[in-house]
């Protein structure tokens, strides 16, 4: 690989995440200046990193515009919901919900994906989007099943063996826990990219034709990369389901998460990691952190202690 | 003589609603350069790609080596020894010089054979060398043609079916090319060349076919094509 040596800012970011909650100072000040917790704020945007290295599987590497991705992600939600709350005789907890959620969402992505994968571009794009559509109103309609809008409650915080009580979704266990799967899925996708599968996504991205005149099977390859992003995002909805302690309301799963995730995945560049990551960062996190963080320091600091004199200091 | 690499006979191919190929037969030696001229539309594309089974073919018999090509998939195809550079050159752009050619070996598992033909490529084409790792969209035409063929190349062919190598390139380049075309032939590799420079695809050609609208009207040796009126006034501009 001829690749240009810069210093590794996305591992840089994710050790600084790793060391502030050890630091309990850290976010007590911060909490002290923003009503706020960090160590709370931060596991959703590590669960959308995740969502989003996902999508960059379909649309990054193999160039399926891919404009459903939520509904993957709220497949993985309900499946989580189905196999933990205890309305349902299940309850096999955390861990092997975890892995019945990845499966069977791959499994969805499999339905989805073979009929519908030989269709092109814009054509792709629009029945990805309307199956979306579908399992966003299948979700909010079957509500014997899936509770309808009021969503499925309550979730149980994963356990860990060893561990006296469960991994509270404020604590920062459940802090490390998503932060470890957002590494994960981030070795996981650098591995991929090393090997011939990647490569091989790779090349159908830069020409199809080509590709198969080089004996790639491509429609084998573009359902492998369609069902691999269906898995990882199943994945992340089982973790968002539960952090939030319920599989929410089926809105969470709709065309506006999709979208949103694209737009991490663009602003980052296409394909690239370290890019989907840094979209993460800015949109995320500057919508559901930083902007909240900014409405309280504007209001219980720089409101009373620098507006408000200099307007009684002018007679306003 | 022994029975022929590629054999292609009634073959009839399309897209969608209409048939492009009606009845064609077409067949190449072991050790030849057979050339298939044409005007656009003729069906030379389409011919190469019915061959490699991107396009499926409709009707007819296509044989090579041994192997009904009507039964595999174009992945499977590849794997038999048959290599194809599509028309446009069609490389990766954004993958480096050298990532191109491990495409192109991708249907091979030996690590030392897919080396030692990397080797070869570099030592046929020195400038690729040079350029390895840079994104392959960045080299000049002729350069992309090189590295088009030398991709194909990497699949280790028995058969090479180039499409138009010629496309878009300087005569000095197209003359280039097409030595190099004859060098790989020398060295044991088949070719059926497509091209819309019909005299110098002919020059180098062993035996040649005339293709209009999906049917093969004339089939002789190269040299007998050149100098035939009708070749000349249509292909020739003569």
């Amino acid at each position: 690989m001829a690749q240009p040596k810069y210093p590794n800012w996305p591992m840089a970011f994710l050790i600084a995440f790793a060391v502030f909650p050890l630091v309990p100072a850290l976010d007590e000040w911060f909490f002290t200046f923003t009503n706020r917790s960090l160590v709370q704020q931060v596991p959703g945007m590590f669960i959308f990193g995740i969502l989003t290295l996902a999508l960059n599987a379909a649309v990054g590497y193999v160039g399926i515009l891919h404009l459903g991705i939520a509904a993957f992600f709220g497949i993985g939600a309900y499946i989580t919901g189905i196999l933990t709350v205890p309305a349902y005789p299940f309850e096999i907890g955390f861990w092997c919900a975890l892995i019945v959620a990845t499966l069977g969402t791959a499994a969805f992505g499999g339905v989805i994906g073979i009929p519908t994968l030989r269709l092109r571009g814009d054509y792709l794009a629009l029945v990805t989007l309307g199956f979306a559509e579908v399992v966003k109103f299948s979700i909010q309609n079957l509500d014997a099943i899936t509770g309808g809008p009021r969503g499925m409650n309550p979730i149980p915080p994963p356990e860990i063996i060893g561990l006296p009580e469960p991994l509270f979704v404020d604590s920062i266990g459940f802090y490390f826990l998503t932060l470890a799967f957002l590494v994960a899925a981030y070795l996981l996708l650098a591995r991929i990219e090393r090997s011939r599968l990647g490569r091989a996504w790779v090349a159908i991205r830069e020409d199809e034709l080509a590709a198969s005149c080089m004996g790639l099977n491509v429609g084998r390859l573009k359902l492998a990369a369609f069902v691999f992003a269906a898995g990882l995002a199943g994945a992340a909805g089982c973790l968002y389901a539960t952090s939030i302690g319920s599989t929410a309301d089926p809105n969470a799963y709709g065309f506006n998460k999709s979208v949103l995730v694209l737009c991490c995945l663009i602003l980052g560049g296409l394909g690239s990691r370290n890019g989907a990551l840094f979209g993460v960062f800015c949109l995320y996190g500057f919508d559901q952190i930083l902007s909240p963080i900014i409405d309280v320091g504007f209001n219980n600091k720089f409101l009373p202690t620098v507006i408000t004199p200099w307007l009684a200091r002018h007679d306003c | 003589m022994s029975a022929p690499l590629l054999s292609i006979r009634g073959l009839r191919a399309g897209y969608g609603p209409i048939d492009v190929l009606h009845d064609m037969d077409l067949t190449v030696h072991s050790g030849e350069i057979v050339a298939m001229i044409g005007a656009n539309g003729a069906g030379k594309s389409t011919t190469l790609m019915a061959i490699s089974g991107v396009v499926r073919p409709r009707a007819g018999e296509v044989r090579f080596d041994g192997h009904d090509l009507r039964a595999l998939p174009a992945h499977q195809i590849v794997c038999l020894g048959l290599a194809h550079s599509p028309e446009g050159r069609k490389i990766f752009p954004r993958l480096t010089v050298l990532e191109n050619l491990q495409m192109g070996a991708f249907s091979r598992t030996n690590p030392q054979e897919i080396a030692a033909d990397l080797e070869s490529a570099f030592t046929m084409f020195p400038i690729l060398r040079e350029r390895m790792h840079q994104a392959g969209g960045l080299l000049s035409g002729g350069q992309q043609q090189m590295l088009a063929i030398a991709r194909a190349l990497m699949i280790r062919p028995k058969l090479l079916l180039l499409d138009e190598p010629s496309l878009g390139l300087a005569p000095q380049i197209v003359s280039q090319i097409f030595n190099v075309i004859r060098d790989l032939n020398q060295k044991g590799v088949s070719v059926l060349l497509v091209e819309q420079n019909a005299r110098m695809a002919l020059k180098i050609a062993h035996r040649g076919y005339v293709l209009e609208t999906g049917r093969i009207t004339l089939a002789d040796k190269a040299e007998t094509l050149l100098h035939d009126p009708r070749v000349r006034a249509a292909y020739l501009g003569e």
